[in-house]
């Protein structure tokens, strides 16, 4: 006999706040603790990089189990709507380049432009997101994974042929003025989303959906507006992802945001459980590191350097087995549809009645 | 959005008129006719695959009519999306229960209590202003129906608006508001708990009920979404004599606490005679018989369509 | 005019190797309500199959009637194996699962195949003899599949306006013998009588003494043939063949099986010469580079207008 979540297991600040600033004490917290991460980070580019990188994957995990775990519809495109973001936002720091405000200190400025370019990129996102999910979200579920699919196709096809997003080359040159602080804001900001659309009437009926769409839409849920929805507030993070992307590295192109990195973020949330956030966190850090730290070991321990080559070509089909081995050992991933604070407590006491 | 429409206790809260079903040649339900008025507690009876399903569904909307016409609360509702049906106060049980299964018992009724919400949303002030400037830019008019018709434009605007405004936000932000709505979603959804028998379960997953529990959650649910016509599809389904005897006196109770009109499709004529008032019975689609559960119990069309020609030849004639 | 007709004429000829690989998808989405995401890569690992066998035969030897023969059988009986051992150790178990678990290992199979296949891994056996046993992946770089086929011009109209290949003829006439072997199977024999009714009702037929786990594990090793003998024509036009075909070629074709509702077999071909012929027209007419991504704006075209596909009919789920 299991006792199930309750949807109001959101653990936040207690009664001792006024119900009027809970919505937004957990920014207030969070943003001097990006702040001192960021000065603290500041002499380590590769620290820097990994980290940035692995929030970035962290986001799209998350956003992603909106859809695939939480609502039940299965997408495997997010990597297209990544880089509509990352496109759209490179482009607008691009044009924006040079330009300054005054009255601003420069990295101030800086990152005044960098938010806007972001909302440029996470809007553009959320609104094809709304486009390829209206038609293909009022069918059944597998269409939708064909047709994500499909829209990846598309966007890579599109900026092939776009001059202004460089064609094949991609776009280099734009402004790097994401930090650690501004990326893991990101992940803060998606987290905070997912679990308060989860504690709430919105966050039930998209469980509902995933459940039994006909009983949820007799129930009076508007299944077919709700899918859109979650959709739209999936890709509006992947576009929110992609745009740190582009600010981080030195260059973009299509290679990027191709069907493996799609693959990857599904594999992320299948990994720690389809509608599990925190599972989708922990699965993301863990597919981050793991490569990295394979190469590593590989190059530390001397080994020809083509071995540590190979670890980003073995990943893939490792990732395509992974997936066969879960589906077939343990489908509910590794949480299930729970967060970790409703699971670990009972293994710890399962651990302990075994131990002694 | 469809305005309330005010309802005196004698008007109909669900009508069909003239209801037929087709699936390609198949004729499935013809010229089907059914009144329920507030206090109504009616039966729908026939024997398997004569239809009494495929009513249900005319009527929620999961099918739509090929002819005929179904109202709720006096607004024709031919071809709505379910969902809308309900928000009108039409509220179905299905025969192969259809629980949320992973989700709590609790969570079970709040997903359906969640519809008090939105109708409060629905008439916020500004969130419809906005709704109807964003129309006048799309230069969209009218309602359509929701299935199909709609064009993207409308589509783009009615989610933009619900997303904006019906309080997706107000959950993001936790506003005070919003915390005092989930209080009050929450104290709802236990009161139904308490009143169907299912405190003691709260917080289980509902997949883990027994099943006569898992046929009282369903009925919780749909209560959830504060109907005015409830629709019970097979409501005594497994159960045993003790329970079913408990079921016939819960159903009157809920009648009466509720304010309801009641339609039951049951295969236990005991049931149905005990607690129906109305009894219409269905045979390969066509209502053969409608009535007191005296007058349909000694029709003789009914007793040929339950036992066959053969035996009514045999024991020749009715009663 | 002239241009028109040769335009036809590739569509076509594009077009029936699509409807073969679709008719995968929707037999086995018939029998089983699966999207077979694997299918495209089986089709690639047949190609690969029939690539060895060509080497293996020898320039000779490739090009004569027998050899090419011997390539196809190759091809189709080493695909229908694996069909056979992917249905048995990776769907069979989850058949009673929920149907998104058999979708992600789909997904996940198809990943593996068209991946694996990139890597450069191989190992050599030594044979008693003096030969050697050599296995290797082949890579991830596209290789040029031998011209089994001897490309000719067969007719030629006006000033080279309008021409046919000879391998083109020969692929659509393999393509339509293919096609005609299916519809008998499908329609004249027990077999194909036990894959209707499995498609019909899994349980109930394995209930009427059909050996449902039997017809389904010979429905993918069909689709898996079927798809191995148009991969084989698709590398013979393409005249190469990569690991990546099976992810292309194969979404291509889920397109087309769509397009023509999934699950109907005339409409995987009426689907799949409609999208070649689309794509052919689109690349004549309009940009070439944009050849990728005119099937799925056509897929989502489709999917707004007629959601069930030009043929199929979008299901009522029972309630």
């Amino acid at each position: 006999m299991t006792t199930a979540r309750s949807a109001t297991t959101v653990p936040e600040a207690g009664a001792v706040v006024p119900a009027g600033l809970k919505g937004l004490l957990p920014v207030l917290l969070a943003l001097p603790v990006l702040g001192l991460l960021e000065w603290l980070l500041r002499a380590s580019p590769f620290a820097t990089y990994l980290l940035s990188v692995m929030g970035v994957n962290i986001i799209l995990a998350v956003s992603l189990n909106i859809v695939n775990g939480m609502t039940g519809q299965f997408s495997i495109g997010h990597a297209g709507f990544m880089a509509v973001g990352a496109y759209l936002a490179g482009f607008v720091s691009l044009m924006l380049k040079g330009v300054a405000i005054s009255f601003l200190p420069e990295a101030l400025s800086d990152q005044v432009f960098f938010l806007l370019a972001l909302l440029v990129g996470g809007l553009s996102a959320a609104l094809c997101g709304f486009l390829v999910g209206l038609p293909s979200l009022r069918l059944r579920g597998d269409y939708l994974a064909i047709v994500t699919l499909g829209f990846g196709e598309i966007i890579r096809v599109v900026v092939q042929n776009t001059d202004a997003f460089g064609r094949a080359l991609g776009l280099s040159g734009i402004p790097q003025t994401s930090g650690v602080g501004m990326v893991y804001f990101g992940v803060f900001l998606v987290v905070l989303v997912a679990r308060r659309i989860a504690g709430s009437s919105h966050g039930r009926s998209l469980w509902a959906i995933r459940e039994d769409e006909v009983a949820a839409e007799a129930m009076g849920v508007d299944t077919t507006g709700y899918k859109v929805r979650s959709f739209v507030i999936s890709s509006f993070f992947a576009g929110i992802a992609g745009g740190l992307f582009a600010h981080f590295v030195p260059i973009i192109n299509p290679g990027s945001f191709t069907f493996v990195k799609s693959m990857e973020i599904v594999v992320m949330v299948v990994l720690g459980g389809l509608g599990s956030t925190t599972g989708a966190i922990l699965a993301a850090i863990f597919l981050t590191l793991l490569p990295e730290g394979l190469r590593s070991l590989f190059t530390s321990l001397g080994a020809e350097g083509s071995l540590a080559q190979k670890v980003d070509q073995i990943r893939m089909p490792v990732y395509g087995l992974l997936l066969v081995a879960l589906m077939l050992s343990r489908p509910q991933g590794l949480f299930g549809t729970k967060e970790i604070w409703d699971v670990l407590p009972k293994w710890w006491a399962r651990r302990k009645k075994g131990t002694s | 959005m469809s305005a309330p429409v005010q309802v005196t206790p004698e008007a109909p809260m669900l009508e069909a008129a003239g209801v037929s079903i087709q699936f390609g040649g198949l004729k499935a339900l013809t010229d089907f006719n059914l009144t329920i008025r507030q206090g109504d507690l009616q039966g729908l009876i026939g024997p398997n695959g004569a239809g009494k399903s495929t009513a249900f569904n005319a009527l929620t909307g999961v099918y739509r009519p090929t002819r005929g016409d179904v109202r709720v609360a006096g607004q024709r509702v031919n071809g709505w999306m379910p969902h809308r049906i309900n928000h009108l106060g039409l509220a179905r049980t299905f025969q192969n229960i259809r629980l949320f299964r992973a989700l709590s018992v609790l969570d079970n009724v709040k997903v359906a209590c969640r519809a008090e919400t939105l109708s409060h949303q629905e008439h916020w002030l500004p969130a419809s202003l906005f709704i109807a400037a964003l129309r006048g830019v799309g230069g969209v008019g009218g309602e359509k129906g929701a299935r199909g018709g709609q064009r993207l434009g409308e589509q783009l605007i009615e989610q933009a608006g619900a997303l904006v405004l019906q309080g997706w936000w107000r959950s993001l932000f936790l506003t005070p508001g919003f915390q005092a709505e989930e209080q009050r979603i929450t104290e709802r959804a236990d009161a139904l708990l308490e009143v169907m028998g299912l405190s003691h379960r709260r917080n289980e997953e509902a997949r883990n009920l027994p099943y006569g529990e898992q046929r009282r959650l369903e009925i919780a649910r749909a209560l959830g979404t504060q109907p005015k016509v409830l629709l019970l599809d097979e409501p005594a389904a497994g159960m045993n004599t003790r329970e079913k005897a408990d079921l016939m006196v819960l159903i009157r109770k809920l009648r009466d606490q509720f304010s309801l009109g009641v339609l039951v499709i049951e295969h236990d004529m005991k049931l149905v005679m005990g607690i129906c008032e109305r009894i219409t019975v269905l045979d390969h689609g066509e209502m053969i018989a409608r009535g007191a559960p005296d007058e349909v119990r000694n029709d003789r069309k009914v007793i040929e369509a339950y036992l066959g020609d053969s035996y009514l030849e045999s024991h020749g004639g009715a009663a | 005019m002239a241009q028109l007709l040769q335009h036809l004429i590739n569509g076509l000829a594009a077009g029936t190797i699509y409807a073969l690989v679709a008719l995968g998808y929707t037999m086995v989405y018939g029998v089983l309500k699966l999207i077979n995401f694997a299918h495209g890569d089986v089709m690639m690992v047949g190609v690969y199959m029939g690539y060895a066998t060509a080497i293996g035969l020898g320039r000779q030897a490739q090009s004569s009637l027998w050899g090419v023969a011997l390539i196809f059988a190759a091809a189709m009986l080493g695909c229908a194996l694996l069909g056979f051992f992917i249905e048995r150790f990776a769907y069979r178990p989850l058949r009673e699962k929920p149907r998104l678990t058999a979708l992600i290992t789909a997904i996940g199979i198809s990943f593996a195949l068209s991946y694996g296949f990139q890597l450069d891994l191989g190992f050599k056996l030594p044979l008693p003899g003096g030969y050697e046993l050599s296995l290797a992946l082949p890579g991830a770089s596209p290789r040029a599949f031998p011209e089994i086929i001897r490309p000719t011009e067969w007719l030629i109209i006006g000033d080279r306006d309008v021409v046919i290949w000879n391998w083109q003829v020969i692929s659509f006439l393999i393509a339509l013998g293919l096609m005609l072997v299916l519809q008998y199977l499908v329609y004249r024999t027990r077999f194909g009588r036990a894959m209707r009714a499995v498609s019909w009702d899994h349980r109930v037929a394995a209930l009427m003494g059909i050996p449902t786990d039997r017809v389904i594990a010979l429905t993918f090793m069909l689709s898996s043939a079927l798809a191995a003998g148009a991969g084989l024509l698709y590398a013979i036009k393409d005249t190469s063949v990569s690991p990546l075909m099976g992810l292309y070629v194969g979404l291509k074709a889920f397109v087309a099986a769509v397009i023509g509702g999934i699950g109907n077999v005339p409409g995987a071909v009426v689907g799949g010469l409609v999208l070649g012929l689309v794509e052919e027209f689109v690349v004549g007419y309009a940009a070439s580079t944009w050849r990728d991504a005119v099937a799925f704006g056509f897929l989502i075209l489709v999917l707004l207008v007629k959601p069930g596909g030009l043929f199929g009919r979008v299901a009522a789920e029972k309630v």
